[in-house]
C-alpha cells in the first residue's frame, strides 16, 4: 500500500450482536475511508451468511487501548480471599448432611421428611 | 389471481412483465460478476460480488415463475434464448468498459456506480408496487426480493453520494457517467408494448406513476449533492422491451451460456 492510500483508508473495528438481547462482541476489522463506507462493507463482508441483529463500526485510532508498559497495571498477586470460590465446599457439605439425615430417619422407620 | 384464473391475454402480459424483471436483474448481475477481482478495494470486491449473486438469485426467482407458466425450464430460459428474445433494458447489458474481465479490463467504476444506483432506486420502486401485485406468486417473490434490496440500495446510494461530493476528478467522472446512463435509462422505466394489459390486470402500477417516483427521487438526490437534474432520461438506442438490443447482449449471453450450451441435458 503506498503512502496516499494509507492516508485515505482507515482501519475500522467491527462489533456485532447476534440477537437484540445478546451483547456486542468484537468481530473483525476492515479498511474503509469513512464510517458510512465501513458500515456497508462490514455488512456484506462479515454477515452475508450469518444472522446479525446490529453492527457498530469504530475507527481503531479512536479506541484508547493499553500499550505494553501499561499492561503492567493488570498484573496482581494471588488474592483468593477476595473470591467467593473459597465457599465451593459448601455444596458438598450440604449434600453429605442431607444424606446423613435421610439414612438416620430411614433406619428409625420414618419417611425422612418428619411428616 | 393465480395461474388457474389468468385469462389468456393477461397471461401473455404477465409473461412479458416477468421477462423484463428477470432479464433486467440477470444482465446487470452478470455485468456485476465481471468486476470480480477488479473492484476498487478488497472489501468492495466482496460486497459487490455478493450483491451480484443476490441479483442472480432474484432473476432465478422470476425465471421459476416463468417455468410455472409453461415457458420451459428456468435454466433453459436463462441460457438458450436468442438475444431478440431478451426483454431487459439496453443500458443494463452495456459492457463495464473497454477490455474484458480476462484481458486488459479498463472498467469504469463511475459508470458502474451510477448505473447500479439508478437501477436500485427503480428496482425498489418497482418491488414496492409488485408487493401488491394481483398475481399472488409475483407479489410473494417481490416481498422476498425486497428484504435483500434494502441493502443493495443503501450500498449504491452511499457510493453515489460520496463520489458526487468527493474530489474534482471523481465529480467529473461521475458527471460523465450520469450523462452516459441518462441517454438510455428511459428503457428501464418503461413496461414495453404490453404496457396497457400489464397495468389493466393490476400486475404492477402504471409506468408513468413509477417514472414520476423515480424522477422525483433522483432529482432530490442530485440536488442534495449539488448536481443539476438533466430532465427525463431518454431511450436513444431503442427499447429492449421490444427485443431491440446491442452487440453487448450477444457477448453477455454467449459468455453466460458457454458452459451450459455445451450440453443442456447435463445437470450443472
Amino acid at each position: 500500500m503506498n503512502e496516499s492510500t494509507s492516508e485515505f483508508y482507515n482501519v475500522y473495528e467491527v462489533f456485532s450482536k447476534k440477537t437484540d438481547k445478546s451483547p456486542f462482541q468484537h468481530s473483525f476489522s476492515l479498511l474503509a475511508p469513512n464510517a458510512d463506507m465501513a458500515l456497508i462493507m462490514a455488512k456484506e463482508n462479515f454477515f452475508r451468511r450469518e444472522t446479525v441483529a446490529d453492527i457498530w463500526v469504530v475507527k481503531r485510532e479512536n479506541i484508547r487501548g493499553l500499550n505494553q508498559d501499561e499492561r503492567e497495571m493488570l498484573k496482581r498477586l494471588d488474592k483468593q480471599y477476595r473470591e467467593t470460590k473459597g465457599y465451593g465446599y459448601l455444596k458438598k457439605k450440604w449434600r453429605d448432611y442431607n444424606q446423613e439425615q435421610f439414612t438416620e430417619q430411614h433406619i428409625l422407620g420414618g419417611r425422612g421428611d418428619n411428616s | 389471481m393465480t395461474q388457474e384464473t389468468l385469462k389468456p391475454q393477461e397471461k401473455k402480459a404477465l409473461i412479458e412483465l416477468l421477462y423484463q424483471l428477470a432479464d433486467d436483474d440477470f444482465l446487470l448481475a452478470f455485468r456485476g460478476s465481471e468486476w470480480l477481482g477488479l473492484a476498487p478495494h478488497i472489501e468492495e470486491d466482496v460486497a459487490f460480488s455478493s450483491i451480484s449473486q443476490d441479483m442472480m438469485g432474484h432473476a432465478n426467482l422470476y425465471y421459476n415463475l416463468l417455468e410455472d407458466l409453461g415457458e420451459g425450464e428456468a435454466d433453459r430460459i436463462a441460457h438458450l434464448r436468442s438475444p431478440d428474445q431478451f426483454r431487459n433494458a439496453i443500458i443494463l447489458e452495456e459492457v463495464n468498459g473497454p477490455g474484458t474481465y480476462l484481458k486488459e479490463p479498463d472498467y469504469d467504476w463511475a459508470f458502474t456506480v451510477v448505473r447500479n444506483y439508478f437501477y436500485a432506486v427503480h428496482k425498489h420502486i418497482r418491488l414496492d408496487s409488485l408487493r401488491h401485485s394481483s398475481y399472488e406468486p409475483l407479489a410473494e417473490a417481490a416481498r422476498k426480493i425486497m428484504t435483500e434490496q434494502y441493502y443493495h440500495l443503501m450500498h449504491w446510494e452511499i457510493w453515489f453520494k460520496q463520489l458526487m461530493t468527493s474530489t474534482d476528478e471523481a465529480i467529473l467522472r461521475m458527471t460523465v457517467a450520469i450523462q452516459k446512463v441518462w441517454r438510455d435509462f428511459g428503457g428501464v422505466l418503461t413496461l414495453g408494448p404490453y404496457y396497457e394489459d400489464i397495468v389493466k390486470a393490476n400486475f404492477i402500477d402504471d409506468e408513468n406513476v413509477m417514472k414520476k417516483r423515480w424522477n422525483n427521487k433522483i432529482e432530490a438526490v442530485l440536488k442534495e449533492v449539488g448536481a443539476s437534474y438533466p430532465g427525463e432520461p431518454r431511450m436513444e438506442r431503442g427499447n429492449g422491451r421490444n427485443g431491440v438490443h446491442t452487440e453487448d447482449l450477444k457477448q453477455a449471453t454467449a459468455t453466460l451460456s458457454e458452459v451450459y450450451a455445451t450440453n443442456p441435458a447435463t445437470g450443472w
